[in-house]
């Protein structure tokens, strides 16, 4: 008698714990999904701010080399003209 | 001469029982497995070598104050404790006599009152707990220990992946069938005489199917205590074997044309995507089911930490030196579980049968449950990654990459597999919410 009871105490866990996971997940499923598109809607697509990005950087990068390089030569020129005397 | 006959009956060889010798050889063999075959070494090192401690003879790490003196005080210390405790002691019997009459009122029967008063006359006397002893009260039996360690693997998961693609939480909830399936089995089991597991020991051996360590102790320690040792060594071992286990059973149930699918690249996720979802998680168990709010609260608080961006050193520390210390602390604390007493049962062996065949119904429903999707949907699903849904943050995410590219040397699944796999993590930890509320 207590055994069946046991059982049927299982059986009811199991089904009402099964039950629920997939309740509360199918929720999260539908709230992450509705989530995902009003950020979508509101915030435009982050890979518009990315290229700006990229497009800024080796913008600046090249103009940094370019003060480097003349730096260098600058250095370089110096060098020379200090040798030969 | 009677000098020399104190020491040595006061040696560990004198003292030492059948049963702690077996234990200290478990706690070598525990080690052994993390060192050499490198089973989850950042727990069952800790786990292994604490297992060892608890059983060093008279040294008493493991036990209380109160259980240290009626082991080893003075007959006037033990009349002293059996008054507190309202115990009355045969004068003839000798102390021995005394010593069990004691421990089975402390079993069953005191009063907190009583306890705490005989546990003050044990420290008065210069007993004191046990180092395992408290690391046990403090950090497991007040299950602060596995919500610190789920806090840091909250700030070490990227939702990314999930997010991306939200329909693989179900892949994650099929797999939790492993959890309940296991409980009904250890019901069944002691419905037909074989083992005696009450409903609540029942829940807590099922959650090991969850592959989660955390949440396993953690459930362990709120519905069955007695068995938390062996849970805790069942959850880490198996999930050691995630590699060993899993592959047959995916292989088993799938086609090779099912594993050679390919999935379609998932979509870039927005940072205030993976901003927004802790809190959404969290909005949701505040609904739904409070009694996860433990586990989920400081898993969605961990993840927030890591993706808001603007407290780098905390999400750093509870991703690396806290979750260090607290795992220490845990690991030990797990081994002080690990006492002759309690652990050399055959219902240990039946939670590690019983643990295996949760792994397996976990990773087999998560499997059919891919297939299933795979059926209704329109958007191709490969049933590998369904195996990925028992949570054991990487690894089984890794496996499933591993199997798919036997198959096909170009299919990678890894990332899809992440999606499955952290979902694995919050289904199990609903899973323990709603056994904590049904039966805690």
């Amino acid at each position: 008698m207590q055994d069946s009871e046991l059982l049927h105490d299982g059986l009811a866990l199991m089904a009402l714990g099964m039950g629920f996971v997939f309740v509360f997940l199918t929720v999260l499923v539908v709230s992450v999904t509705l989530m995902s598109k009003l950020i979508g809607r509101f915030q435009p697509a982050p890979i518009a701010s990315n290229t700006n990005k990229t497009t800024l950087s080796p913008a600046a990068t090249s103009d940094q080399d370019g003060e480097t390089l003349a730096v260098i030569s600058a250095a370089v020129h110096r060098y020379r003209m200090a040798r030969r005397r | 001469m009677d000098k020399l006959l104190t020491l040595w009956e006061g040696s560990g060889l004198y003292n030492l029982e059948l049963g702690q010798l077996v234990m200290v050889v478990v706690g070598l063999l525990l080690l052994y497995l993390a060192i050499y075959k490198k089973f989850e070494p950042l727990l069952l090192v800790p786990i292994g070598f604490g297992g060892i401690l608890a059983n060093i003879p008279e040294a008493g790490l493991a036990i209380s104050a109160l259980d240290q003196a009626i082991a080893v005080a003075r007959p006037a210390v033990l009349q002293q404790i059996a008054s507190a405790l309202g115990a009355t002691l045969d004068p003839l019997a000798g102390a021995d006599a005394w010593r069990e009459t004691l421990k089975l009122v402390v079993g069953n029967g005191s009063s907190p009152d009583q306890l705490r008063a005989a546990h003050d006359i044990a420290s008065f006397a210069g007993y004191s707990d046990g180092l395992l002893y408290v690391f046990y009260s403090m950090a497991i039996a007040t299950g602060i220990a596995p919500l610190i360690i789920f806090m840091g693997v909250g700030a070490m998961t990227d939702f990314g992946p999930l997010l991306a693609n939200p329909r693989t939480l179900f892949l994650g909830a099929a797999a939790q069938f492993g959890i309940f399936a296991t409980l009904f089995g250890a019901v069944a089991m002691s419905a037909m005489g074989w083992m005696d597991f009450t409903l609540n020991q029942s829940a807590a051996i099922g959650i090991i199917g969850g592959a989660d360590g955390p949440t396993s102790i953690y459930v362990s320690s709120m519905l069955a205590p007695e068995l938390l040792g062996a849970i805790a060594v069942a959850a880490y071992a198996y999930m050691a074997l995630v590699p060993l286990i899993q592959p047959p059973i995916m292989r088993l149930l799938t086609t090779q044309k099912e594993r050679e699918i390919k999935m379609t690249q998932l979509r870039p996720v927005s940072k205030l995507e993976k901003v927004v979802f802790p809190l959404l998680l969290l909005m949701l168990v505040a609904l739904f089911l409070p009694d996860a709010a433990p586990l989920l609260g400081m898993f969605c608080f961990g993840n927030l930490m890591r993706e808001c961006g603007v407290v780098e050193r905390l999400s750093d520390t509870a991703q690396n030196a806290l979750i260090n210390i607290v795992t220490i602390v845990l690991g030990l604390a797990v081994g002080s579980k690990l006492m002759a007493e309690s652990f050399l049962a055959l219902e240990t062996l039946g939670i590690m049968a019983l643990g295996m065949v949760a792994f397996a119904i976990g990773t087999a429903s998560g499997v059919v449950m891919a297939k299933v999707m795979n059926i209704v949907s329109r958007m191709p699903i490969n049933p590998l990654i369904g195996a990925a849904g028992v949570s054991a943050v990487p690894m089984a995410a890794r496996v499933a990459n591993k199997v798919g590219l036997e198959s096909n040397p170009h299919n990678f699944l890894l990332m899809h597999a992440m999606g499955p796999n952290v979902a694995g993590v919050i289904g199990s930890a609903v899973a323990a919410g709603v056994m904590i509320k049904y039966l805690g």
